[in-house]
């Protein structure tokens, strides 16, 4: 089957280079189709293509399919750009302007940018992409620490993640894309401001969520060998909205407040950024010390002043789920605050005065002038709140609930320490944070596209 | 300009030199002073010990322990290094001998005896080497008296794997129940309830008290509960004898030994008497509640003996100790040990590993052991230790300390009560205990909820045979 997927790939990419970029030569559509083939081909090499061995299943094929699929992208992504950027400075150069505004060089040679580099990139290469390429190993594999041996295990630690049935795995993210393209194609066949392109981009909206629910039913609800992934996911998604969207709404509106001119407002400022520098670990247990409900104060304070018992919140995945919320929400809030606080004063004070003149209320002032204004400010914190929440709640998580009750906050990152760390299954562990990696530059590269066309710099 | 800027790449470059060789230098020194011999003659030889206790009075007791010995021996150095966990221990140690510059001797738990006796370092040699194959019959190392013969049965028994005596035994406790007695009396139970009926009829009093604690009983969601309750049974975790007369293969649990414990603790759940703190393995939350006065009975660790008497005499309560109540619906065949061991490191020097041994027996003297029973509330782990307490009068004095040490001796001998050797016992116990979460919270039957862990704990045995199996 490699040989036809393959195929496929290469005339893809000749098609794309083709249609879809602008110079087309008979040299650029052979080099579409050489990438593709490449890109292609490379994640099936890579893994020896065991997936193609015998005892592989259907959920292997349609693993490396996505695979192969994923690599002929990329590699047709880099091609385009790489002639988009040749086609640009022969444009530039051709211009009357260009000749003028040619990027510096290094007298002294090629090599002198790579030697400055050097130090960089070894490190990046000792400490970053070694540890990655070998993480990618791992995963294909069965071990332990302290075992005399390894087993080659191909790509059962993925799909055993997933619900073993390979027509939905491939309808479902099918459907979901189509939407996203499809949507995409409607708002641009209308005109701003008429109700059909209203239409268009609620349509827009279902479309991305849908890309939310196709992965639900993709990720295995358990059962058959498999492992039970969707709750991890789902507890995943419901954690780190919760985090991002309290954090940022809270992170603007203490900030804002803060920015009115009153009495100790640098006071007040300084103090709101102290819990960015307290640890995760210590939000946790802070947090634990609050909300216990034997040891805590609150519950203490309840039971003294009103004879009411606090409910536990581990017992609930409701509450659990706030509680850990609440807690990394309020561990970044800091960190929001410091940046929407520089953010507002480069807010111009001269349209808000207009605003201001022109009747304005000051919610309407705030809605139209200063939320416009903190846009970059908003995406920059999206990323990094986003990151957060994927990666640093382990220690909140660890001790305010460890998961529990019955895995309702376990999270991601905390199912990979759990599996990898804890119980020592180094190749589940590596899989599972190979799928969180994917998933970071997935959702990133999702708002650079989406949120980076909203996002104004001022300027025009 | 340009001479400037080759000045400055080649100061760049320079630097960068100086500091790849200048690391490279100390690693060499760094393991060639970790490495046996030690170099010149006066310099003592290190003996790196790594446990997982990083609170003051334990660890704070083994550096004293060290500190003596030092001074007896001053041609050796014990340096007691902590970790958080004992699979920190594990991970760095087996890490350290790959890059050579191992401890001597590292703290690990009972659970892991099969994954320590499994590992190897890189070159496929064993990572630990055994206690008693490195004593070889001596009756002292180094003038220190050999204590091994001397521990305790069930101690002895469960880290015995395959005829020989593996590691040194350290903190080993068992699983014994805690009363708040004043609260017992109260609701007019007079006797402290030893069997799970008696638990429930003395629920059934207590919680139809007016004023009532929030729940009648608890005890953490920790698999050695079970482990606790099946050896009490008289069932077997696993097959091959609990993995004792040959590697285990397969693990039951659905036996009925097991559906019956968790159907009853979710029964005591059900009628609002046990009380869930909601998460795994809470040791704290659960000790609070007990120690809060939220419920009357707490099933726990005999570690925490001294702490939780001592914590019921602060806060103006009796606390009671007695043997973890069992089914009486069957013979009781007795309790299990609890804790962790030492576990000597394979290829260490001659002089080094009778360092390390002769430490080890320093360290578990009966007046040693007598001293950290009494600090913790682990058993005496020698026959020695314990007459030595009880020629004191330590007993009379403080009677909740001898319950577990009873309790262990009252075992019979068999498979089931020497507890399981298991492959990858972590994720098993993992397993369990997320049934029993799901069981308690959801709501779940048990007999369904227990066959598909069973099915989960099968599965991540047969991978770990298939990695570390004949």
């Amino acid at each position: 089957m490699l040989i036809p997927a393959l195929t496929v790939a290469a005339l893809f990419g000749a098609a794309y280079m083709a249609f879809a970029v602008g110079h087309r030569t008979p040299a650029r559509v052979a080099i579409g189709a050489g990438t593709a083939t490449l890109g292609a081909a490379a994640p099936p090499l890579a893994l020896g293509r065991c997936t193609f061995a015998a005892e592989s299943t259907s959920v292997d094929h349609v693993l490396t399919y996505a695979l192969m699929a994923g690599g002929a992208w990329l590699a047709l992504i880099v091609t385009r750009a790489v002639f988009d950027a040749r086609d640009g400075t022969r444009e530039a150069a051709g211009s009357s302007m260009g000749g003028e505004i040619r990027s510096g060089g290094f007298r002294l040679g090629w090599w002198v940018p790579w030697a400055l580099l050097a130090p960089t990139l070894a490190i990046l290469a000792v400490f970053l992409y070694t540890p990655a390429v070998q993480t990618f190993t791992l995963s294909t594999k069965l071990a332990r620490l302290g075992a005399p041996r390894t087993v080659d295990v191909c790509l059962t630690n993925f799909s055993e993640l997933l619900i073993q049935d390979p027509t939905r795995l491939v309808l479902y993210p099918l459907l979901a894309v189509g939407a996203v393209y499809g949507a995409r194609f409607w708002m641009r066949r209308t005109e701003p401001g008429t109700w059909n392109h209203r239409f268009a981009e609620v349509a827009s909206v279902a479309a991305m969520l849908s890309v939310f629910v196709a992965l639900y039913a993709i990720f295995s609800p358990g059962g058959d060998g498999t492992v039970k992934y969707r709750p991890v996911y789902v507890n995943t998604v419901i954690i780190s909205v919760g985090i991002v969207a309290f954090g940022m709404t809270a992170g603007l509106a203490v900030a804002y407040l803060a920015f009115q001119k009153v009495k100790g407002a640098t006071m007040y400022r300084t103090l709101l950024i102290w819990p960015y520098a307290i640890s995760p670990a210590v939000a946790g247990i802070l947090f634990f010390m609050l909300l216990d409900p034997t040891a805590g104060i609150i519950s203490n304070g309840l039971k003294e002043w009103f004879g009411i018992r606090m409910p536990n919140y581990r017992e609930s995945a409701l509450l659990a789920q706030a509680a850990i919320i609440m807690a990394s929400g309020w561990k970044i809030l800091g960190y929001n605050v410091l940046f929407y606080l520089a953010g507002l004063q480069t807010v111009s004070v001269d349209q808000v005065e207009a605003a201001v003149l022109d009747g304005a209320s000051p919610w309407q002032r705030f809605v139209h002038i200063v939320m416009p204004a903190l846009s970059p400010i908003t995406f920059f914190l999206l990323v990094t709140n986003l990151t957060y929440a994927f990666f640093e709640v382990f220690a909140t998580i660890d001790y305010m609930t460890k998961g529990a009750p019955a895995g309702a906050t376990s999270v991601s990152i905390y199912e990979i320490v759990r599996v990898g760390v804890d119980n020592g299954d180094l190749g589940r562990g590596a899989a599972q944070s190979v799928l969180l990696f994917a998933a970071v530059i997935g959702v990133t590269l999702w708002q650079f596209r989406t949120s980076g066309k909203r996002v104004s710099y001022g300027g025009g | 300009m340009s001479k400037l800027r080759y000045l400055a790449l080649v100061a760049v470059f320079a630097i960068v030199a100086a500091a790849c060789s200048s690391g490279g230098t100390t690693d060499t020194t760094a393991a060639s002073g970790g490495g046996s011999d030690g170099g010149g003659s006066d310099a003592p030889i290190e003996i790196g010990m790594w446990i997982a206790f990083s609170d003051e009075a334990r660890l704070g007791f083994t550096k004293d322990r060290a500190k003596e010995f030092n001074e007896l021996h001053p041609e050796y150095n014990v340096v007691v290094q902590e970790f958080d966990s004992y699979n920190t221990v594990f991970e760095q140690a087996v890490l350290a001998v790959d890059s050579g510059e191992p401890p001597a001797i590292i703290h690990f738990f009972e659970a892991a005896t099969r994954q320590a006796l499994d590992a190897v370092d890189a070159s496929g040699n064993p990572v630990f080497k055994s206690v008693t194959e490195a004593v070889a019959g001596r009756d002292a190392i180094l003038g220190e008296p050999v204590v091994l013969d001397d521990v305790v049965d069930a101690a002895r028994n469960y880290y015995t794997v395959e005829g020989s005596f593996y590691s040194q035994p350290w903190n080993t406790s068992s699983a014994i129940m805690f009363s708040n007695t004043d609260m017992l009396k109260a609701a007019g139970v007079d006797k402290i309830p030893a069997t799970w009926g008696e638990v429930e009829a003395a629920c059934e009093k207590i919680m139809a008290m007016d004023d009532a604690p929030k729940a009648c009983i608890t005890w953490p969601n920790h698999s050695w509960f079970v482990e606790q309750s099946l050896g009490q049974q008289g069932e077997l975790l696993a097959n091959n004898d609990n993995g004792r007369s040959g590697r285990a293969t397969e693990v039951f649990l659905t036996s009925d030994g097991m559906i019956d414990y968790i159907s009853w603790w979710k029964d005591m759940a059900d009628k609002g008497y046990y009380i869930y703190t909601g998460a795994q393995r809470d040791w704290d939350g659960t000790s609070n509640a007990f120690q809060a006065q939220e419920v009357a009975m707490l099933v726990y660790s005999s570690s925490d003996t001294t702490a939780l008497t001592e914590a019921g005499d602060a806060n103006g309560f009796t606390v009671e100790a007695s043997f973890m109540p069992y089914n009486e619906a069957k013979s009781y065949e007795g309790n299990l040990i609890g804790g962790a061991t030492l576990w000597l490191l394979n290829g260490l020097d001659e002089k080094t590993q009778d360092g390390a041994l002769a430490f080890l027996q320093f360290f578990n003297n009966p007046e040693n052991a007598a001293e950290w029973h009494k600090i913790t509330g682990y058993i005496p782990i020698t026959k020695s230790a314990e007459k030595l307490l009880d020629d004191e009068g330590w007993y009379e004095q403080s009677p909740n300390s001898k319950v577990a040490s009873d309790q262990l001796a009252a075992a019979k001998d068999t498979p089931a009560t020497r507890g399981a050797l298991l492959g990858n016992f972590v994720s098993i116990r993992d397993v369990i205990t997320i049934a029993i979460e799901d069981i308690l919270v959801n709501d779940l039957d048990v007999a369904d909820r227990m066959a598909q862990a069973n099915e989960e704990a099968n599965k991540l045995l047969s991978e770990y045979e298939q990695l570390f199996g004949g």
